[in-house]
C-alpha cells in the first residue's frame, strides 16, 4: 500500500515560486495497474518522482508499507530505488555508451554484476523480444526496442514499483500498444504495482486506477 | 566470454585485452565501472586523445627534465666513487684548472705518514684542435708526472683503457698522449694517429673511456712535456693528486697534510701566465674563470666546512710567523695575474693548500643539483598545471553533456558516490595512460639524447622517477576529475530528464 499525505511540492523559479502538487492525499494498492492523468503541468511527472523517491516534497508524506519515505538516509533511498523500483522514462532511459545488456545490467554496476543477474537480464531481454540485439547500442535500436531495454531493466530488479512516465509519448500507437503490452504481461506475472503517466487514455481499461490531476490537485 | 562481446566496437585486440587485464586486478564491480568508464573515454575518443597527449607532453616533459638532475647525480657517483685519493689544490679554487702551486711541496707530502703516492698534475684549457676551436664540451691537456701515475694502485684513466697503451715511462718527454673516447670519436683518431692541439702536434698512442662526463675530457701527456707547451713553469703545478695507504680516514689525512703548511705563504709566482694572452675568448673565459671562483669560494664559506675550522685557527698569524710576503706584495701578484686570487688571500686567516676527497667534491654537486632540483620542479609544475586544466577542462565538458546519463543512473539506484566513482575512474584511466606514455617517451627521449649527444650530457631517467611521475600522473587524473565530478552532482541531475 503507497500512501500518500497531503502533498505539495513547490519549485523556486528564480524569485517566483512554482506550486506544482498544492495537497494531494491518494492511496494505492499494492499489485494495482494505476493511471495518472491530468493536462500538461498538472504535476503529474512531480507526483510520480516523490513517490520514487527522485525528489523530496516541500510537506507532505510518502508512506510505503507504512514506512515514511521522508524519514529515509540518503543510503536508503539510494537503496529503495536501487532494489524497489524500476523507472521507464519518455525518452534518455538509456545509456548511449553502453550495449542493450549493459543498459539492463547498469543499476547493479556500483554493487557487482553477478553470473546470475546477467543471465536473468538476458532471459528479460529474450522475453522482451530482443534475444539478438542484446550487444546492439541505444543508436542502433528503434524508439519502441529502447523503451522495451528500460522495461526489461525495471523488471529485473523484480521491484515493487515500476514508474513509468509517458513510456509511449514517442512511439507510434503500434509500438505503444506492444510496449503497454509487456508492461500487462510483467505486472500480471511479478504482482507489481505499476503507476503509468499517459496523455493517451486508449489504454487504460476498466480495471484500472485512475489518478486525475489538475493544477496540481486532484481533479474531481 | 561475454566480457569480450561487450568489448566489440572497440579496435579488437586492446579493449579486450585491456578488459582481461582489469578483471584480473580488480574485483567484481570495479571491473564493470572501469569498463564503463572505458568506454566513456572511447565514446569520444579525439577529446579523450587530445587530454591524453596534453598530459604525456607534460609528464615526458618531467621525466625529461629531473633526468637531467638524476644523470648528475649518476655522473657524481660514476665519476668521484671511482676516485679514492684526495686532491690538493690551490684554496678557493674551484677545480685544478683554477689552481697553482709550488712543485717542491710534492715532496713534502709525499713524507707525510699515511701518504703512498703523490702524483703532480697540471691542467691546461685547450683552445685548439686541428685548428678548430673547442668550445663546448670542454677539453683539457692533462700533465701527469708519469711515474708517480704508474705507482697508483688506482688510475682512473689508466684502468678504463679501450684501445692501445697507456702512457710508460718511455713516453716522459714526448708528445705521446692518451685521449678519452669522445675526442677521439669527435676528431677521427685512432692509436698511431698524430694531431694538433694549441698549435703542437700531439701522438695518439692510447684511448680511454670512464663513461663520465666530467672525466672524459682530458688529453693526458707528460708533466714535463706539457710545460713546453703551456708556458706552465718548471717549479710550478695544478694540483697534487694523493693516493693514501688508507690506514688513516680521509679526514684525518686531510687534517694531516693541510697541517704541514700551515703558515705557509704560497711563494709569489705567477699565477698561469696563459690567461695573459691577449685573446677575447680568452678574455670572456677570465671573466667565468673569476665568477666560477667567487662561486667556489663562497659556498666554501657559507657551507661552513667543518674540517678547515681548527686549521684556520691555528693559523690566525700567518704573516707574523713568516714574515717572508707582505700584504702589498700579495695584493700586486692578484692584480698583474689574470685570475683574480681567492677572498682568503688577504685574510688572516688564510692558508696555502686546500686538501679534498671525492666526497668533497661530490658534495658540491649534490648542492648544485639541488637547486637545479627546485628549479625543475618550477618548470614541471608549469606544465603538469597546464595539463591538469586540460583535463579538469575535458572533464567538464563531458560531465556537463552527460547531465541527464547522470540522471538515469541516479533514477535506477547510483548513489552521488558511485557518479563521483565512475567521473574519477575516467579521468584516472586518462591519468594512467599519459603517465604510461609520458614516462615512454620520457624515457625514449633521454635514451635518444644520450645516443646522439654522448658528449652533452648524461641523462638518468631512473626505475624511481618513472615510478613517481606514473603516479604523478594518475594522481593529476584523479583530482581533474574531482571537481568536474563535484559539479556535475551540484547540477540535480533529474531536472535535466524531466526537462527532456
Ligand atoms: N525543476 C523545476 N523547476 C521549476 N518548475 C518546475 C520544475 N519542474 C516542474 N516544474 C513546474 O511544475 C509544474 C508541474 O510540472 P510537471 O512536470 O509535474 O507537470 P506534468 O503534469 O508532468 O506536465 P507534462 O504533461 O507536460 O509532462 C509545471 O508548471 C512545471 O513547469
Ligand atoms: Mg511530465
Amino acid at each position: 500500500m503507497i500512501r500518500i499525505q497531503n502533498i505539495r511540492k513547490v519549485y523556486q523559479r528564480g524569485d517566483s515560486e512554482v506550486h506544482a502538487l498544492r495537497g494531494v492525499t491518494c492511496e494505492v494498492a499494492e499489485n494495482s495497474f494505476n493511471f495518472v492523468v491530468g493536462p500538461s503541468g498538472s504535476g503529474k511527472s512531480s507526483l510520480l518522482y516523490l513517490i520514487g523517491a527522485l525528489d523530496q516534497p516541500t510537506s507532505g508524506d510518502v508512506q510505503i508499507h507504512d514506512r515514511s519515505l521522508s524519514q529515509f538516509s540518503n543510503k536508503q533511498r539510494d537503496e529503495f530505488r536501487r532494489n524497489q523500483i524500476g523507472f521507464v522514462f519518455q525518452s534518455f532511459n538509456l545509456l548511449r555508451n553502453l550495449t542493450a545488456l549493459d543498459n539492463v545490467l547498469v543499476p547493479y554496476m556500483p554493487v557487482g554484476i553477478s553470473s546470475e543477474l546477467r543471465r536473468r537480464a538476458q532471459e528479460l531481454l529474450d522475453r522482451v523480444g530482443l534475444k539478438d540485439r542484446m550487444t546492439h547500442r541505444p543508436n542502433h535500436l528503434s524508439g519502441g526496442e529502447q523503451q522495451r531495454v528500460a522495461i526489461a531493466r525495471a523488471l529485473l530488479k523484480q521491484p515493487q514499483m515500476v514508474l513509468a512516465d509517458e513510456p509511449t509519448g514517442e512511439l507510434d500507437s503500434a509500438t505503444g500498444a506492444e510496449v503497454f503490452g509487456y508492461l500487462r504481461d510483467l505486472h500480471a506475472e511479478q504482482s507489481t504495482t505499476v503507476i503509468v503517466v499517459t496523455h493517451d487514455e486508449r489504454y487504460i481499461r476498466d480495471t484500472d486506477r485512475v489518478i486525475a490531476l489538475r493544477d496540481g490537485k486532484l481533479a474531481v | 566470454m561475454s566480457t569480450f562481446h561487450n568489448c566489440r566496437p572497440f579496435p579488437p585486440a586492446t579493449l579486450p585485452l585491456f578488459c582481461l587485464l582489469i578483471s584480473r586486478i580488480f574485483p567484481l564491480e570495479a571491473e564493470a565501472m572501469l569498463k564503463f568508464a572505458i568506454r566513456n573515454l572511447f565514446s569520444r575518443p579525439v577529446r579523450s586523445i587530445l587530454a591524453l597527449l596534453g598530459l604525456t607532453v607534460a609528464i615526458a616533459g618531467m621525466v625529461g627534465l629531473f633526468s637531467v638532475a638524476e644523470g648528475l647525480d649518476s655522473m657524481v657517483n660514476t665519476t668521484f666513487g671511482r676516485i679514492p685519493g684526495l686532491l690538493a689544490m690551490q684554496p678557493g679554487a674551484p677545480v685544478p684548472l683554477f689552481s697553482s702551486l709550488p712543485a717542491e711541496w710534492g715532496e713534502e707530502i709525499e713524507e707525510i705518514e699515511g701518504v703512498s703516492v703523490v702524483n703532480p698534475n697540471i691542467w691546461q684549457r685547450v683552445n685548439l684542435i686541428n685548428n678548430e676551436m673547442v668550445v663546448s664540451p670542454p677539453r683539457f691537456l692533462f700533465g701527469a708526472d708519469i711515474s708517480s701515475r704508474l705507482a697508483l694502485k688506482a688510475d682512473v684513466y689508466r684502468d678504463d683503457m679501450i684501445a692501445g697503451r697507456y702512457l710508460t715511462l718511455k713516453d716522459q718527454g714526448t708528445r705521446n698522449v692518451v685521449i678519452s673516447k669522445p675526442i677521439a670519436n669527435e676528431f677521427n683518431l685512432e692509436p698511431g694517429d698524430i694531431f694538433n692541439v694549441n698549435g703542437y702536434d700531439l701522438t695518439v698512442v692510447g684511448i680511454y673511456f670512464c663513461e663520465s662526463l666530467l672525466l672524459d675530457v682530458a688529453i693526458i701527456l707528460d708533466i714535463d712535456e706539457i710545460r713546453s707547451i703551456s708556458r706552465f713553469g718548471p717549479d710550478l703545478v695544478s694540483s697534487f693528486y694523493v693516493e693514501t695507504t688508507k690506514e688513516f680516514d680521509d679526514e684525518e689525512m686531510i687534517d694531516r697534510i693541510q697541517r704541514v703548511f700551515v703558515g705557509r705563504d704560497l711563494p709569489a709566482v705567477k699565477f698561469s701566465s696563459q690567461n695573459i694572452d691577449a685573446n677575447p675568448i680568452q678574455t670572456v673565459a677570465n671573466f667565468f674563470d673569476r665568477a666560477l671562483k667567487s662561486f667556489g669560494s663562497d659556498n666554501g664559506k657559507n657551507g661552513g666546512e667543518p674540517e678547515d675550522r681548527p686549521i684556520n685557527e691555528n693559523n690566525s698569524h700567518p704573516n707574523e710567523a713568516n714574515g717572508k710576503a707582505t700584504d702589498s706584495e700579495k695584493t700586486s701578484t692578484s692584480e698583474s695575474s689574470g685570475m683574480s686570487q681567492p677572498d682568503a688571500i688577504n685574510d688572516e686567516e688564510f692558508f696555502p693548500l686546500e686538501v679534498r676527497n671525492a666526497n668533497d667534491w661530490a658534495k658540491r654537486f649534490t648542492r648544485f643539483s639541488r637547486d637545479l632540483n627546485i628549479f625543475l620542479a618550477v618548470l614541471t609544475g608549469i606544465g603538469v598545471t597546464i595539463a591538469v586544466l586540460s583535463i579538469v577542462n575535458t572533464m567538464l565538458m563531458s560531465v556537463s553533456e552527460r547531465i541527464v546519463e547522470f540522471g538515469i543512473l541516479k533514477a535506477n539506484g547510483w548513489t552521488k558516490t558511485d557518479v563521483l566513482k565512475l567521473v574519477t575512474f575516467e579521468s584516472s584511466l586518462l591519468g594512467l595512460a599519459g603517465g604510461v606514455l609520458g614516462c615512454l617517451f620520457g624515457f625514449l627521449a633521454t635514451q635518444f639524447f644520450n645516443h646522439y649527444f654522448p658528449t652533452r650530457a648524461q641523462l638518468y631517467a631512473s626505475p624511481e622517477l618513472l615510478a613517481f611521475s606514473l603516479a604523478f600522473s594518475i594522481l593529476v587524473g584523479v583530482i581533474g576529475g574531482l571537481y568536474p565530478a563535484v559539479w556535475a552532482m551540484r547540477m540535480m541531475p533529474m531536472d535535466a530528464i524531466r526537462r527532456g
